[in-house]
Protein backbone atom coordinates (compact mmCIF):
# COMPACT_ATOMS: atom_id res chain seq x y z
CA UNK A 1 0.00 0.00 0.00
CA UNK A 2 0.76 3.44 -0.47
CA UNK A 3 0.65 5.84 2.10
CA UNK A 4 -1.41 8.83 2.25
CA UNK A 5 0.96 10.91 3.41
CA UNK A 6 3.95 12.09 1.40
CA UNK A 7 6.74 15.02 2.16
CA UNK A 8 8.75 16.67 -0.40
CA UNK A 9 11.54 18.48 1.58
CA UNK A 10 13.50 21.32 -0.27
CA UNK A 11 16.80 20.81 1.11
CA UNK A 12 18.73 18.66 3.98
CA UNK A 13 18.47 21.07 6.26
CA UNK A 14 14.60 21.38 6.01
CA UNK A 15 14.45 17.50 5.96
CA UNK A 16 15.90 16.87 9.30
CA UNK A 17 13.17 19.59 10.64
CA UNK A 18 10.08 18.33 9.14
CA UNK A 19 10.71 14.61 10.64
CA UNK A 20 10.13 14.99 14.07
CA UNK A 21 5.96 15.81 13.28
CA UNK A 22 6.04 13.21 10.28
CA UNK A 23 4.55 9.86 11.80
CA UNK A 24 6.85 7.25 12.89
CA UNK A 25 6.38 4.32 10.48
CA UNK A 26 8.09 6.49 7.49
CA UNK A 27 10.22 5.19 4.72
CA UNK A 28 12.70 7.45 2.47
CA UNK A 29 11.97 7.60 -1.47
CA UNK A 30 14.33 7.84 -3.37
CA UNK A 31 14.23 6.23 -7.13
CA UNK A 32 10.96 4.68 -6.22
CA UNK A 33 12.34 1.25 -8.25
CA UNK A 34 12.39 -0.86 -4.93
CA UNK A 35 9.59 1.20 -2.48
CA UNK A 36 7.41 0.99 -5.19
CA UNK A 37 7.35 -2.69 -5.52
CA UNK A 38 6.98 -2.99 -1.71
CA UNK A 39 4.08 -0.88 -1.63
CA UNK A 40 2.41 -3.50 -4.47
CA UNK A 41 2.88 -6.15 -1.98
CA UNK A 42 1.99 -5.09 0.91
CA UNK A 43 2.45 -2.38 4.12
CA UNK A 44 5.25 0.21 3.16
CA UNK A 45 5.17 2.77 6.00
CA UNK A 46 2.27 5.44 6.62
CA UNK A 47 4.17 8.67 5.04
CA UNK A 48 7.13 8.69 2.24
CA UNK A 49 9.87 10.97 2.78
CA UNK A 50 10.59 12.22 -0.97
CA UNK A 51 14.32 12.49 -1.52
CA UNK A 52 14.65 12.24 -4.40
CA UNK A 53 14.80 16.19 -5.24
CA UNK A 54 17.64 16.78 -2.73
CA UNK A 55 20.61 18.76 -4.37
CA UNK A 56 22.71 17.63 -1.30
CA UNK A 57 22.36 13.91 -2.50
CA UNK A 58 23.43 14.42 -6.18
CA UNK A 59 26.90 15.41 -5.25
CA UNK A 60 29.76 13.80 -7.24
CA UNK A 61 33.48 15.07 -6.16
CA UNK A 62 36.82 14.06 -6.90
CA UNK A 63 39.82 14.50 -5.21
CA UNK A 64 43.49 13.80 -5.72
CA UNK A 65 42.79 10.00 -3.59
CA UNK A 66 39.13 9.52 -3.62
CA UNK A 67 35.53 10.16 -5.37
CA UNK A 68 32.46 10.86 -3.57
CA UNK A 69 29.69 9.65 -4.76
CA UNK A 70 26.07 11.42 -3.78
CA UNK A 71 23.51 8.46 -2.80
CA UNK A 72 20.87 9.64 -4.87
CA UNK A 73 22.90 9.95 -8.57
CA UNK A 74 21.31 7.68 -10.44
CA UNK A 75 22.83 4.78 -12.57
CA UNK A 76 22.79 6.10 -15.74
CA UNK A 77 24.09 9.41 -14.19
CA UNK A 78 27.02 7.68 -12.89
CA UNK A 79 27.76 5.55 -16.21
CA UNK A 80 27.76 8.55 -18.26
CA UNK A 81 30.24 10.36 -15.97
CA UNK A 82 34.32 9.97 -17.08
CA UNK A 83 35.73 10.01 -14.12
CA UNK A 84 33.21 6.45 -13.14
CA UNK A 85 34.77 5.00 -16.80
CA UNK A 86 38.22 5.95 -15.78
CA UNK A 87 38.32 5.24 -11.93
CA UNK A 88 35.50 2.70 -11.10
CA UNK A 89 35.54 0.33 -14.10
CA UNK A 90 33.33 -2.22 -11.70
CA UNK A 91 30.38 0.14 -11.67
CA UNK A 92 30.66 1.10 -15.30
CA UNK A 93 31.01 -2.80 -16.21
CA UNK A 94 28.15 -3.43 -14.23
CA UNK A 95 25.28 -0.89 -15.38
CA UNK A 96 24.55 -2.04 -18.58
CA UNK A 97 23.23 -5.64 -16.87
CA UNK A 98 21.29 -3.55 -14.06
CA UNK A 99 17.82 -3.53 -14.49
CA UNK A 100 16.80 -1.43 -17.61
CA UNK A 101 17.69 1.50 -19.54
CA UNK A 102 14.58 3.32 -17.86
CA UNK A 103 15.26 2.30 -14.38
CA UNK A 104 18.75 3.01 -14.38
CA UNK A 105 17.66 6.51 -15.45
CA UNK A 106 15.41 6.45 -11.51
CA UNK A 107 17.26 3.74 -9.68
CA UNK A 108 19.69 5.39 -7.44
CA UNK A 109 22.86 3.66 -6.06
CA UNK A 110 21.88 4.98 -2.30
CA UNK A 111 18.05 2.75 -2.95
CA UNK A 112 20.48 -0.24 -3.97
CA UNK A 113 22.69 -0.25 -0.76
CA UNK A 114 19.76 0.84 1.97
CA UNK A 115 17.25 -1.72 0.39
CA UNK A 116 19.94 -4.09 1.89
CA UNK A 117 19.63 -6.91 -0.91
CA UNK A 118 22.35 -9.69 -1.82
CA UNK A 119 21.63 -9.19 -5.32
CA UNK A 120 22.27 -5.57 -6.09
CA UNK A 121 24.58 -5.02 -8.63
CA UNK A 122 26.10 -1.64 -7.67
CA UNK A 123 26.65 -2.67 -4.44
CA UNK A 124 28.11 -5.64 -5.48
CA UNK A 125 30.60 -3.33 -7.99
CA UNK A 126 31.44 -0.84 -5.33
CA UNK A 127 32.33 -3.55 -2.98
CA UNK A 128 34.54 -4.28 -5.49
CA UNK A 129 36.21 -1.01 -5.35
CA UNK A 130 36.98 -0.84 -1.86
CA UNK A 131 34.00 2.14 -1.45
CA UNK A 132 33.12 3.10 1.99
CA UNK A 133 29.66 4.46 2.72
CA UNK A 134 29.00 7.60 4.44
CA UNK A 135 25.76 7.86 6.53
CA UNK A 136 24.52 10.71 7.99
CA UNK A 137 21.50 11.53 10.90
CA UNK A 138 21.64 15.32 11.30
CA UNK A 139 24.67 16.28 12.28
CA UNK A 140 26.49 13.73 13.06
CA UNK A 141 27.85 11.79 10.03
CA UNK A 142 29.77 8.16 10.06
CA UNK A 143 31.61 6.27 7.57
CA UNK A 144 32.38 2.36 7.60
CA UNK A 145 33.36 0.29 5.31
CA UNK A 146 30.64 -0.60 2.73
CA UNK A 147 30.69 -5.07 3.34
CA UNK A 148 29.85 -3.96 6.74
CA UNK A 149 27.46 -1.96 6.47
CA UNK A 150 25.29 -4.76 5.53
CA UNK A 151 23.69 -7.68 8.66
CA UNK A 152 21.59 -9.77 6.76
CA UNK A 153 19.20 -10.30 4.12
CA UNK A 154 17.07 -6.69 3.98
CA UNK A 155 18.84 -5.63 7.67
CA UNK A 156 21.35 -2.95 7.26
CA UNK A 157 23.67 -0.86 9.84
CA UNK A 158 20.90 1.99 9.04
CA UNK A 159 19.10 4.01 12.11
CA UNK A 160 15.90 5.08 12.10
CA UNK A 161 15.86 8.19 10.10
CA UNK A 162 19.46 7.85 9.22
CA UNK A 163 20.30 8.29 5.26
CA UNK A 164 22.91 7.16 3.48
CA UNK A 165 24.84 10.26 1.98
CA UNK A 166 27.35 8.53 -0.14
CA UNK A 167 29.59 6.38 -1.32
CA UNK A 168 33.63 7.33 -1.26
CA UNK A 169 35.80 4.88 -3.55
CA UNK A 170 39.51 5.32 -3.33
CA UNK A 171 41.43 6.12 -6.12
CA UNK A 172 43.85 3.02 -6.97
CA UNK A 173 44.67 1.77 -10.26
CA UNK A 174 42.44 -1.17 -10.50
CA UNK A 175 41.08 -3.29 -13.21
CA UNK A 176 37.60 -4.62 -13.24
CA UNK A 177 35.21 -7.91 -14.62
CA UNK A 178 32.31 -8.14 -14.08
CA UNK A 179 30.10 -11.11 -14.62
CA UNK A 180 26.65 -11.94 -14.29
CA UNK A 181 24.21 -14.55 -14.76
CA UNK A 182 20.11 -13.60 -14.38
CA UNK A 183 17.62 -14.80 -16.45
CA UNK A 184 18.45 -13.31 -19.79
CA UNK A 185 21.56 -11.35 -20.73
CA UNK A 186 20.52 -8.06 -20.43
CA UNK A 187 17.56 -7.08 -17.87
CA UNK A 188 17.08 -9.38 -14.51
CA UNK A 189 17.90 -9.69 -11.17
CA UNK A 190 21.21 -11.82 -10.94
CA UNK A 191 21.19 -15.47 -10.21
CA UNK A 192 24.85 -15.08 -9.40
CA UNK A 193 27.68 -12.55 -9.68
CA UNK A 194 31.21 -12.27 -9.33
CA UNK A 195 32.80 -8.86 -9.59
CA UNK A 196 36.63 -9.07 -9.35
CA UNK A 197 38.67 -5.31 -9.20
CA UNK A 198 42.37 -5.96 -9.23
CA UNK A 199 45.32 -3.85 -9.35
CA UNK A 200 48.05 -6.06 -11.46
CA UNK A 201 51.97 -5.04 -12.01
CA UNK A 202 54.08 -6.23 -14.08
CA UNK A 203 52.43 -9.22 -14.46
CA UNK A 204 51.66 -10.01 -10.99
CA UNK A 205 48.82 -9.53 -8.44
CA UNK A 206 49.19 -6.55 -5.93
CA UNK A 207 46.01 -6.73 -4.99
CA UNK A 208 42.55 -8.17 -5.59
CA UNK A 209 38.85 -7.89 -3.87
CA UNK A 210 36.50 -10.27 -5.54
CA UNK A 211 32.63 -9.61 -4.45
CA UNK A 212 29.67 -11.92 -5.27
CA UNK A 213 26.18 -11.34 -5.25
CA UNK A 214 23.32 -13.40 -4.92
CA UNK A 215 25.36 -16.27 -3.52
CA UNK A 216 24.89 -15.42 0.40
CA UNK A 217 22.63 -13.49 3.49
CA UNK A 218 24.79 -10.48 2.82
CA UNK A 219 26.69 -9.35 -0.66
CA UNK A 220 29.57 -10.90 0.20
CA UNK A 221 33.78 -10.63 -0.31
CA UNK A 222 35.58 -13.51 -1.30
CA UNK A 223 38.62 -12.85 0.78
CA UNK A 224 40.35 -16.30 0.94
CA UNK A 225 40.73 -16.39 -2.79
CA UNK A 226 41.22 -12.21 -3.11
CA UNK A 227 44.37 -13.54 -0.52
CA UNK A 228 45.12 -16.24 -2.49
CA UNK A 229 46.17 -13.81 -5.34
CA UNK A 230 48.52 -11.92 -3.78
CA UNK A 231 51.96 -11.64 -5.84
CA UNK A 232 50.62 -14.44 -8.24
CA UNK A 233 50.50 -14.15 -11.80
CA UNK A 234 47.26 -14.88 -13.10
CA UNK A 235 48.20 -18.38 -15.22
CA UNK A 236 45.90 -21.11 -15.87
CA UNK A 237 46.55 -22.83 -12.29
CA UNK A 238 46.02 -19.38 -10.17
CA UNK A 239 43.14 -18.93 -11.77
CA UNK A 240 41.30 -21.93 -11.20
CA UNK A 241 42.03 -22.56 -7.65
CA UNK A 242 40.93 -19.07 -6.41
CA UNK A 243 38.12 -19.76 -8.45
CA UNK A 244 37.91 -22.74 -6.14
CA UNK A 245 38.30 -20.58 -3.13
CA UNK A 246 35.74 -18.13 -3.89
CA UNK A 247 32.98 -21.23 -4.71
CA UNK A 248 33.83 -22.65 -1.34
CA UNK A 249 33.10 -19.36 0.43
CA UNK A 250 29.78 -18.67 -0.81
CA UNK A 251 26.59 -20.12 0.76
CA UNK A 252 24.15 -19.62 -1.36
CA UNK A 253 20.01 -20.86 -0.97
CA UNK A 254 17.13 -21.67 -2.99
CA UNK A 255 14.81 -19.69 -3.80
CA UNK A 256 12.50 -18.31 -7.19
CA UNK A 257 15.39 -17.03 -9.02
CA UNK A 258 18.06 -19.74 -8.85
CA UNK A 259 18.75 -23.16 -6.46
CA UNK A 260 21.75 -23.10 -4.15
CA UNK A 261 23.83 -25.89 -6.23
CA UNK A 262 23.66 -24.44 -9.20
CA UNK A 263 24.35 -21.11 -7.99
CA UNK A 264 27.52 -22.51 -5.65
CA UNK A 265 29.20 -24.54 -8.90
CA UNK A 266 28.46 -20.98 -10.60
CA UNK A 267 30.67 -18.90 -8.40
CA UNK A 268 33.75 -20.79 -9.53
CA UNK A 269 32.93 -20.67 -13.09
CA UNK A 270 32.25 -16.89 -13.02
CA UNK A 271 35.20 -16.39 -10.81
CA UNK A 272 37.44 -18.17 -13.52
CA UNK A 273 35.85 -16.31 -16.14
CA UNK A 274 36.38 -12.52 -14.32
CA UNK A 275 40.46 -13.73 -13.72
CA UNK A 276 40.76 -15.26 -16.82
CA UNK A 277 39.53 -11.55 -18.28
CA UNK A 278 42.18 -9.55 -16.00
CA UNK A 279 44.96 -12.25 -17.36
CA UNK A 280 44.23 -11.45 -20.94
CA UNK B 1 8.57 21.98 2.56
CA UNK B 2 6.34 21.14 0.11
CA UNK B 3 2.87 20.64 1.48
CA UNK B 4 1.58 17.60 3.57
CA UNK B 5 -2.29 18.88 4.30
CA UNK B 6 -3.40 15.24 4.76
CA UNK B 7 -3.29 13.20 1.93
CA UNK B 8 -2.40 15.99 -0.77
CA UNK B 9 0.22 17.47 -2.21
CA UNK B 10 0.37 20.99 -4.52
CA UNK B 11 2.20 19.44 -7.39
CA UNK B 12 3.90 22.08 -9.91
CA UNK B 13 5.13 20.81 -12.64
CA UNK B 14 5.16 20.47 -17.12
CA UNK B 15 3.12 18.12 -19.01
CA UNK B 16 3.92 18.22 -22.68
CA UNK B 17 4.81 21.98 -22.62
CA UNK B 18 2.22 23.40 -20.44
CA UNK B 19 2.29 24.15 -16.94
CA UNK B 20 -0.10 21.98 -14.37
CA UNK B 21 -0.37 23.39 -11.29
CA UNK B 22 -2.75 21.34 -9.02
CA UNK B 23 -3.35 20.00 -5.84
CA UNK B 24 -3.33 15.63 -6.14
CA UNK B 25 -3.86 12.76 -3.96
CA UNK B 26 -0.57 12.65 -2.45
CA UNK B 27 -0.70 8.47 -3.22
CA UNK B 28 -0.77 9.04 -6.91
CA UNK B 29 1.59 7.14 -9.54
CA UNK B 30 2.24 9.02 -12.16
CA UNK B 31 0.36 6.66 -14.89
CA UNK B 32 -2.57 7.05 -12.40
CA UNK B 33 -2.26 11.11 -12.34
CA UNK B 34 -1.31 10.75 -16.35
CA UNK B 35 -4.32 8.84 -16.98
CA UNK B 36 -7.24 9.50 -14.69
CA UNK B 37 -6.43 13.04 -13.78
CA UNK B 38 -5.33 14.82 -16.51
CA UNK B 39 -7.06 11.96 -19.05
CA UNK B 40 -3.73 11.82 -20.82
CA UNK B 41 -4.60 7.77 -21.69
CA UNK B 42 -1.22 7.23 -23.92
CA UNK B 43 0.53 6.20 -21.86
CA UNK B 44 -0.63 2.67 -20.59
CA UNK B 45 -0.45 0.16 -17.47
CA UNK B 46 0.65 -3.30 -18.43
CA UNK B 47 2.96 -4.69 -15.64
CA UNK B 48 2.46 -1.93 -13.16
CA UNK B 49 6.05 -3.45 -11.69
CA UNK B 50 8.63 -2.12 -14.26
CA UNK B 51 8.78 -5.24 -16.05
CA UNK B 52 7.46 -4.00 -19.64
CA UNK B 53 8.23 -0.19 -20.47
CA UNK B 54 3.98 -0.07 -21.60
CA UNK B 55 4.39 3.23 -19.30
CA UNK B 56 7.71 4.75 -20.14
CA UNK B 57 7.29 8.76 -20.29
CA UNK B 58 10.08 11.27 -20.81
CA UNK B 59 11.02 13.29 -17.44
CA UNK B 60 13.71 15.60 -18.10
CA UNK B 61 14.13 13.95 -21.18
CA UNK B 62 15.03 11.07 -19.92
CA UNK B 63 12.59 8.01 -20.15
CA UNK B 64 11.24 6.56 -16.92
CA UNK B 65 8.89 3.79 -15.71
CA UNK B 66 5.55 5.97 -14.64
CA UNK B 67 4.02 2.90 -13.07
CA UNK B 68 7.41 3.05 -10.25
CA UNK B 69 7.13 6.52 -9.75
CA UNK B 70 4.85 9.31 -7.79
CA UNK B 71 3.77 12.10 -9.19
CA UNK B 72 4.61 14.00 -7.09
CA UNK B 73 8.10 13.54 -7.71
CA UNK B 74 7.87 15.46 -10.89
CA UNK B 75 7.30 18.57 -8.64
CA UNK B 76 9.76 21.65 -10.75
CA UNK B 77 10.10 19.16 -13.39
CA UNK B 78 9.29 18.56 -17.21
CA UNK B 79 6.81 15.63 -18.44
CA UNK B 80 6.29 14.48 -21.82
CA UNK B 81 4.17 11.43 -22.72
CA UNK B 82 3.25 9.96 -26.31
CA UNK B 83 0.96 12.89 -26.28
CA UNK B 84 3.43 15.32 -26.45
CA UNK B 85 5.64 13.29 -29.11
CA UNK B 86 4.91 15.04 -32.45
CA UNK B 87 6.26 16.14 -35.87
CA UNK B 88 7.30 20.06 -35.98
CA UNK B 89 3.92 20.63 -38.12
CA UNK B 90 2.23 19.56 -34.64
CA UNK B 91 0.96 15.95 -36.71
CA UNK B 92 2.39 12.55 -36.41
CA UNK B 93 6.50 12.53 -35.16
CA UNK B 94 8.11 10.89 -37.65
CA UNK B 95 9.03 7.89 -35.44
CA UNK B 96 5.04 7.74 -34.96
CA UNK B 97 4.77 8.10 -38.79
CA UNK B 98 7.25 5.11 -39.41
CA UNK B 99 5.97 2.59 -37.21
CA UNK B 100 2.67 2.98 -39.03
CA UNK B 101 4.11 2.42 -42.24
CA UNK B 102 6.82 -0.33 -41.52
CA UNK B 103 3.88 -2.10 -39.58
CA UNK B 104 5.13 -2.06 -36.76
CA UNK B 105 2.36 -1.78 -34.81
CA UNK B 106 -0.50 -4.95 -34.03
CA UNK B 107 -2.70 -4.28 -30.73
CA UNK B 108 -0.94 -1.33 -30.05
CA UNK B 109 -0.32 -1.85 -26.06
CA UNK B 110 3.25 -1.65 -26.12
CA UNK B 111 4.15 0.90 -28.68
CA UNK B 112 3.46 4.55 -26.94
CA UNK B 113 6.34 3.05 -24.21
CA UNK B 114 8.39 1.95 -27.07
CA UNK B 115 8.19 5.05 -28.79
CA UNK B 116 9.35 6.92 -25.72
CA UNK B 117 12.07 4.76 -25.56
CA UNK B 118 13.26 5.26 -29.29
CA UNK B 119 12.93 8.99 -28.81
CA UNK B 120 15.02 9.38 -26.31
CA UNK B 121 17.50 7.52 -27.89
CA UNK B 122 17.16 8.73 -31.48
CA UNK B 123 17.37 12.39 -29.57
CA UNK B 124 20.41 11.22 -27.44
CA UNK B 125 22.52 9.48 -29.61
CA UNK B 126 21.15 10.11 -33.48
CA UNK B 127 23.11 7.85 -35.14
CA UNK B 128 22.13 4.79 -32.96
CA UNK B 129 22.90 1.14 -34.33
CA UNK B 130 20.78 -1.56 -34.46
CA UNK B 131 22.99 -2.93 -31.42
CA UNK B 132 22.29 0.23 -29.52
CA UNK B 133 18.18 0.32 -30.62
CA UNK B 134 18.37 -3.35 -28.87
CA UNK B 135 19.47 -2.64 -25.52
CA UNK B 136 17.59 0.50 -25.53
CA UNK B 137 14.49 -1.43 -25.98
CA UNK B 138 14.67 -4.36 -23.49
CA UNK B 139 12.88 -2.95 -21.27
CA UNK B 140 10.10 -3.19 -23.35
CA UNK B 141 8.17 -5.91 -23.80
CA UNK B 142 6.08 -6.39 -26.93
CA UNK B 143 3.31 -9.49 -27.36
CA UNK B 144 2.63 -9.27 -30.96
CA UNK B 145 4.65 -7.92 -33.67
CA UNK B 146 8.09 -10.61 -32.48
CA UNK B 147 10.44 -7.30 -32.29
CA UNK B 148 12.15 -7.72 -35.79
CA UNK B 149 9.44 -4.88 -36.94
CA UNK B 150 9.89 -2.70 -34.61
CA UNK B 151 13.34 -2.53 -34.38
CA UNK B 152 13.59 -2.35 -38.45
CA UNK B 153 11.43 1.14 -37.57
CA UNK B 154 13.27 1.90 -35.18
CA UNK B 155 16.03 1.92 -37.95
CA UNK B 156 14.68 3.69 -40.75
CA UNK B 157 13.38 6.53 -38.38
CA UNK B 158 16.64 7.06 -37.32
CA UNK B 159 17.52 7.64 -41.16
CA UNK B 160 14.21 9.45 -41.47
CA UNK B 161 15.48 11.57 -38.57
CA UNK B 162 18.92 12.10 -40.24
CA UNK B 163 17.61 13.64 -42.75
CA UNK B 164 17.54 17.35 -42.75
CA UNK B 165 14.68 19.25 -40.90
CA UNK B 166 12.92 16.59 -39.27
CA UNK B 167 13.30 17.23 -36.36
C1 LIG C 1 11.98 -4.61 -12.84
C2 LIG C 1 13.11 -4.34 -11.91
C3 LIG C 1 14.39 -4.77 -12.23
C4 LIG C 1 15.46 -4.54 -11.38
N1 LIG C 1 16.70 -4.97 -11.75
C5 LIG C 1 17.76 -4.74 -10.94
C6 LIG C 1 19.05 -5.17 -11.31
O1 LIG C 1 19.27 -5.73 -12.40
N2 LIG C 1 20.08 -4.95 -10.44
C7 LIG C 1 19.89 -4.33 -9.24
O2 LIG C 1 20.84 -4.16 -8.49
N3 LIG C 1 18.66 -3.90 -8.86
C8 LIG C 1 17.60 -4.10 -9.68
N4 LIG C 1 16.34 -3.67 -9.30
C9 LIG C 1 16.18 -3.09 -7.97
C10 LIG C 1 16.25 -1.57 -7.87
O3 LIG C 1 16.07 -0.96 -9.14
C11 LIG C 1 17.58 -1.08 -7.29
O4 LIG C 1 17.85 -1.70 -6.06
C12 LIG C 1 17.61 0.44 -7.12
O5 LIG C 1 18.95 0.88 -7.12
C13 LIG C 1 16.92 0.96 -5.89
O6 LIG C 1 17.09 2.38 -5.83
P1 LIG C 1 15.85 3.39 -5.77
O7 LIG C 1 16.45 4.75 -5.81
O8 LIG C 1 14.85 3.07 -6.77
O9 LIG C 1 15.34 3.06 -4.30
P2 LIG C 1 13.91 3.27 -3.61
O10 LIG C 1 12.95 2.27 -4.11
O11 LIG C 1 13.52 4.68 -3.65
O12 LIG C 1 14.33 2.90 -2.12
C14 LIG C 1 14.70 1.59 -1.75
C15 LIG C 1 14.88 1.51 -0.23
O13 LIG C 1 16.00 2.28 0.18
C16 LIG C 1 15.63 3.33 1.07
N5 LIG C 1 16.46 4.47 0.65
C17 LIG C 1 16.59 4.97 -0.61
N6 LIG C 1 17.54 5.91 -0.65
C18 LIG C 1 18.02 6.02 0.63
C19 LIG C 1 19.03 6.84 1.23
N7 LIG C 1 19.74 7.74 0.52
N8 LIG C 1 19.28 6.67 2.56
C20 LIG C 1 18.59 5.79 3.29
N9 LIG C 1 17.62 4.98 2.76
C21 LIG C 1 17.34 5.12 1.46
C22 LIG C 1 14.15 3.52 0.89
O14 LIG C 1 13.55 3.99 2.05
C23 LIG C 1 13.70 2.11 0.54
O15 LIG C 1 13.54 1.36 1.71
C24 LIG C 1 15.26 -3.87 -10.16
C25 LIG C 1 13.98 -3.40 -9.83
C26 LIG C 1 12.91 -3.62 -10.70
C27 LIG C 1 11.56 -3.09 -10.33
S1 LIG D 1 3.44 -0.76 -16.50
FE1 LIG D 1 5.26 0.24 -15.96
S2 LIG D 1 6.75 -1.14 -16.65
FE2 LIG D 1 4.95 -2.25 -17.00
S1 LIG E 1 1.83 -4.46 -30.61
FE1 LIG E 1 0.70 -5.63 -29.19
S2 LIG E 1 1.98 -5.68 -27.46
FE2 LIG E 1 3.22 -4.78 -28.95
Amino acid sequence: MRPELLVRPASLADLWKALPALPRDRRYLAGGTDLMIAAGHGHAGDCWVDISGLKELKSFRETSSSIFIGSGLTIAELAEKPAVKKWLPALALCAPHYASPSLRNMATIGGNAANGSPCADGVCALLSEKAEIVLGLKGAKRKMPLHSFFLAPKRTALKKDELILGFEVPKWRHVSAYEKLGPRSYFGISKVTVCVSAEISGGLVKEAVIACASVAPVPLLARKAAEFLYGRRLDEGTVSEAAALAESEASPITDTRSEAGYRKAMVRVLASRALSKLAA
Amino acid sequence: MKKKAAGKFQLDCSVNGARVRREIAASRTMLEFLREDLGLKGTKEGCGEGECGACLILLDGRAVNSCLMMAAQAHGREIVTIEGIKGRDGGLHPIQKTFMEEGAVQCGFCIPGIIVAAEALLRRKPDATLEDIKLELTGNLCRCTGYEKILSAVELSRDELKKKGKR
